[in-house]
Parts: structure tokens; sequence; C-alpha cells
């Protein structure tokens, strides 16, 4: 899910980049460190879309360099448990198939793909029911559940099924 | 990163996120801080587990009179957590030890499956193999499918290579290739393009390669740049589980379906049975270098090995044997019984049926002749080695005319052959004219 939060952060600035652009250089220097990184809890951030306040600067003894509490607002991206989301076929083999939604890698292990869909191996790998009519490929789109989610320093992994209700195939690359 | 219009922003507070986490996490600790995320998801698993537990203890009690609910609860319970991704169980979602069965890097970071998995996995792509009439097929790429030199060590007499290396744009069309970005030059082994369009109707292949990713994939985009043959079968050293070795732990493939091209021996201690030990490939004057050979390199020389009688053609004979064997002959046979090393050996062993090999002076006095790498060969290739001439040996093999046994071969009108005769015959698998391997003084030195 997406979400547009307040964040504050404790930025640390060399004291090469005081005087007139201070401002745009604290800026420049959190959207560098901050956007997309991730952190557990808030999920990836996204982009910084404002500032909202920059504390008063607190020089630190010996080094010279200033940290300012900056408040800043951004949009933020969290996958949990039980979430349905949509998501592109990456990559498809015997074992299942990879999926991405942005920052998010999903893996669908084969134990998650309804029985009656098979795996057929060849130049574009997919799994496919047995009439034919529906068939997963790499750039199908899906609708899948996530059923376990981890967020790393740099990278958000979940598990995800398709076997359940209304899940499955919403675009085929073959047709579309 | 940039976000579309149109997507779908649920909350526009903060206050609305912190509460929707709160509820998530169920638990709060004092601050904010990003980096208690782990212990709370593990207070929650561990309640989780609690609760389970309990679960499992009512189920014990109600056990008979309903068996019902047992079935159901039982199924959620008890999970054999068969892989992970990301540190997640890949059926059940829950956290499991990083560190547990192998990983299986080349298909996807983070992803490890353990041995009933993987057997599992084995069992069904056999069956898969058996409907579409496939094996496996493993392929090393230096000195096996091409050779690769850095620049820096390109001689100023292979600086005409470098005028005439084929487009990248039709890499279809090209063998020499020229890689700035890796600083590199490659030449793919003649035969090549023929050999991977023949194999792949008979074979699921595998890249398979000591030199790292980004290598890998180079090489594969060279070898394969219409993306038909490897797909994510790219395993390179990082994705092995021993220093130094290649193994099949980390192939989704049964191992008796399984054929690998390699020219160095001692990366499949493991596997030696399924190896086609290749003769090395060496274009550039660089790889002879390295491997110790003071002979002009073929760059060098402005040749090439042999297109059609060459190495990779000599291959795919005995691969399309194989596959045929295992496929076509001896219907009568379960294919669980079929095993691609029994075929293998029994092709090789018919080369050299019936002759009868005797060494003069080419190994050293004190060693152990039968462990010696050319009576291996021999005998592999179906020949009976002895150490003594009678009237049934039909080779003397030699490195000089005027020992004792070599005289005796030239008395007696037997085969006189150099050692090269067994190698050739070997990496060539079949059996060569004696004629071409003659015996000389000038040899001798
Ligand atoms: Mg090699
Ligand atoms: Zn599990």
């Amino acid at each position: 899910m997406f979400f547009h939060i307040t964040l504050e952060r404790n930025m640390q600035l060399h004291p090469r980049h005081f005087g007139r652009n201070l401002r745009e250089n604290l800026i420049a220097k959190l959207m560098k460190d901050v956007e997309g990184t991730c952190s557990g809890r808030h999920g990836f951030v996204v982009a910084i879309t404002g500032i909202e306040n920059v504390g008063k600067g607190l020089i630190r003894d010996g080094t010279g360099f200033v940290t300012f509490p900056v408040k800043y607002r951004c949009v933020v991206f969290r996958p949990f448990k039980g979430q349905i989301l949509e998501a592109v076929v990456t990559m498809v083999n015997k074992m299942g198939f990879f999926a991405e939604a942005g920052p998010v890698q999903i893996f669908v292990s084969n134990h998650l793909i309804p029985d009656d869909m098979e795996f057929q191996s060849g130049d574009m790998p997919n799994y496919t029911t047995s009439d034919g009519s529906v068939k997963i490929q790499k750039d199908s789109e899906v609708r899948l559940k996530l059923i376990g989610t981890r967020v790393d320093a740099t990278e958000i992994f979940c598990i995800g099924t398709i076997k359940d209700d209304f899940l499955g195939v919403i675009n085929d690359p073959t047709t579309a | 990163m940039t976000i579309v219009s149109d997507s779908p922003v649920h909350s526009s507070s903060s206050d609305d996120f912190a509460s929707f986490l709160d509820a998530e996490l169920a638990t709060s600790t004092s601050d904010s801080s990003a980096d208690e995320e782990g212990d709370e998801e593990e207070n929650l698993e561990s309640k989780r587990v609690k609760r389970r537990k309990v679960e499992v203890l009512e189920i014990l009690e109600e056990v008979q009179d309903s068996t019902a609910r047992v079935e159901t609860s039982k199924e959620e319970a008890i999970c054999a957590h068969p892989g992970s991704f990301g540190g997640m169980c890949i059926i059940c979602g829950q956290r499991v030890a990083e560190e547990a069965g192998v990983a299986i890097a080349y298909i996807h970071k983070g992803l490890r499956l353990d041995s009933p998995e993987l057997v599992r996995l084995r069992n069904a792509d056999m069956k898969n193999k058996l409907n579409q009439k496939k094996l496996h097929l493993i392929l090393d790429l230096d000195h096996t499918l091409l050779n690769s030199t850095m620049l820096f060590h390109m001689t100023s007499e292979e600086d005409y290579l470098k005028s005439n290396a084929d487009s990248l744009q039709d890499i279809q069309n090209g063998s020499l290739f020229m890689l700035e970005h890796m600083r590199m030059m490659t030449k793919l082994r003649p035969y090549v393009r023929q050999f991977l369009k023949e194999a792949n109707e008979m074979f699921e292949m595998h890249i398979y390669t000591m030199g790292d990713k980004p290598y890998a994939r180079e090489m594969a985009k060279l070898l394969d740049p219409g993306d038909q043959y490897f797909n994510d079968r790219i395993i390179s050293r990082d994705d092995g589980t021993q220093k130094h070795q290649k193994g099949l732990d980390v192939v989704l493939a049964e191992e008796s379906a399984v054929l690998i091209l390699d020219d160095t021996e001692n990366a499949w201690t493991k596997h030696r049975e399924n190896l086609i030990l290749m003769e090395r490939y060496h274009f550039f004057a660089s790889s002879c270098q390295q491997f110790g050979f003071r002979c002009k390199s073929l760059s060098l020389l402005k040749s090439d090995e042999s297109d059609t009688d060459g190495a990779l053609a000599s291959v795919l004979r005995v691969l399309k044997r194989v596959h045929s064997m295992y496929f076509d002959e001896d219907p009568r046979d379960a294919p669980s019984n079929r095993d691609v090393r029994e075929f293998l050996k029994s092709v090789r062993k018919e080369i050299l049926q019936g002759c009868r090999i005797v060494f003069s002076r080419v190994f050293p006095t004190s060693f152990p002749p039968e462990s010696h790498q050319l009576w291996k060969m021999a005998e592999q290739l179906g020949a009976t080695c002895l150490v003594e001439v009678d009237l049934s040996v039909t080779h003397v093999v030699a490195n000089d005319p005027n020992t004792e046994k070599s005289r005796w071969a030239t008395n007696e009108t037997k085969y006189l052959v150099h050692p090269q005769w067994i190698e050739a015959t070997y990496y060539l698998w079949q059996r060569q004219v004696e004629d071409k391997y003659p015996v000389n003084q000038s040899k001798s030195q």
C-alpha cells in the first residue's frame, strides 16, 4: 500500500555546504540518502514530496559538522501480509514464478499455483491450464495475495499465492 | 522512481498510517526507530507459534469426536518449510532459518530449497523431460564453447583481430567479438551455432562457468542472442556450493539424465561419469601461454579448428547417439532404469574395441602405469592395455621409434603410434587413422 507520511531525520552536513545554498544542499542530500531506501517499519521510500521543517542546527565538537533535524513528507510503499496486490511476472521456471510490483519482489512457489496449471518448459516457460485457456508467463499481469513480507535495508521480499478465488492472471501479454 | 498519477494513495495522513501500522504490528514499543521492526515481527511470530501450539493441544483433546476439524487445522499447523525466499517459507510465509537448504542463487537471490523439495522438483522435471524426449546438457564456457582474452594480454601480432571483429548488432552471424566495456575479446568455437541449435532439440541446456556472473551473462548473449536456449539456467562460480568445484546439487535435474561438456575434469570430481571431456579450444595467444604451450596460437597462425570435423561436431554426434539410446532403443526397459552415464560409457567403449595396446617408455618408470591418464583413456575407449608385448598386441604407443618395443612393432608389422593418437581418438570419439600419428625421431625430444 502507498502512504503519504511525515518522517524526521537528522541530517549531518559538512561545513563546505554552508552559505546561500544551505537549504538546497540539505534537500539534495536528503533525497539522495532517503529515496529508494527501505525501512522495516515504513517500507520503501518512493519520493520526497516536500520539506515541512528544518530545525536548528547543532554544531558537533571537533568536526565542524552540523546536524539538522529535518521533517519531510514522502510517499512510501509497504506491503502487508494478507494484502492483495497486482504484479508483473518477471521470471517463470519449474519452481514457480517471480513477480514485481515496484520495488517489491514476490515469489509464488508452484505449491501455491492452482493444481490444474502445469509447468511447460521451452523458450517461453509458462504455467498453463490443461485446456490452455489460462497461461502465466513472463510479462503476464497477475493478482496475488501476500502471505509473507520482509523489508530489508534495500529490498522487499514477499511470498505470494494465487491459489485462491479471484486470484491469478488479469492480463495475458499474448492476447494484448 | 516516480509515482504514476493514478497510483492508489490510500492515505493522506501520517496518523492513519501510524494507526494502521500499530494495528498490523499489534505490539508497541517506545519509539519509532526503524531498527526495531525485526524484534516486533519476531514477537509476533513467537505469539503465533504459541497460539498454534495451544491449538494443537486443543486438537489432541478433541481428537475422538471431531476428525474433520483435525484435518483442516493440521494442514495449517504443519508445514515442512521446504524452501525459503528472503528468509520466509515458500509455502506458509513464516520466517525460517536463513541457512537451511541449498541456495539456488542463480535463479534468484534469496531463494533456497531443502533436499526433499529438490528431489520433488527433479522428479517432476524428469516426467516433463520424458514427455518432451529431452535430457539435460550442462555446458562450460571457456575453452569448451569459446575462448576469451583480456585486451591487454593480446600481442601486437594479434592486433589485426581488433579490426576484424564482428558486429555486436548482428551477433547471430558473427564469431569474433570485441567487448570494450569488459576490455575483452571473445572468439566462439567453430560450429558452436549449429551445435547449440541441434542440441537444443534434444536437451534442456544450462551454462555452468567458473567465470563470474556478469561474464556468464555476457557470453550467454553472444551464444544465445535470441534468448531461446538458456533462459535462467546460467550458473556462475558464485552460485556453487563448493569452492573450485562444479556440482549438480544446484541443478534441478536427475543426475541420470545429465550430460556435461567441460574441458576441466577436476571441476567435476563427483560427476566424472556424466562428463564428456573436451579438448581445450585455444584461439588466443594468451590462452596458450596460460596453459604452458609454446606452440603458436590459432590467432597467430590465422587459422581455426575445423568446422565440420572439430570437437563440437564430433561431440554432437555422441550426444545424438546417447539421446537415441535413451529414448528409442530398448523400449522394454522402464525409463526410471535408464541412465545416460551407462550409455555414455558404452558408446565410448566401442571406439577402440579389440585393440590391445602396449606403452613403451611413455610413462616415468616409477609411475604405476594403470593410473596414467593415457592408460585410463585407452581403457575407457574399450582397448586392453598390456605391460609386455605378445602376438595379440595390436598397437605400440611410443615417443621414440628406437625403443625395443618400438622396433618389435615395426618388425611384426603392428601399429606404432604416437601418444597423441589416443588423445585425438578420445576427444574426437572416433578411432583415428594410425598413419597420421607416426613416431618420428624428431618428436622424441
Ligand atoms: Mg573451461
Ligand atoms: Zn512453511
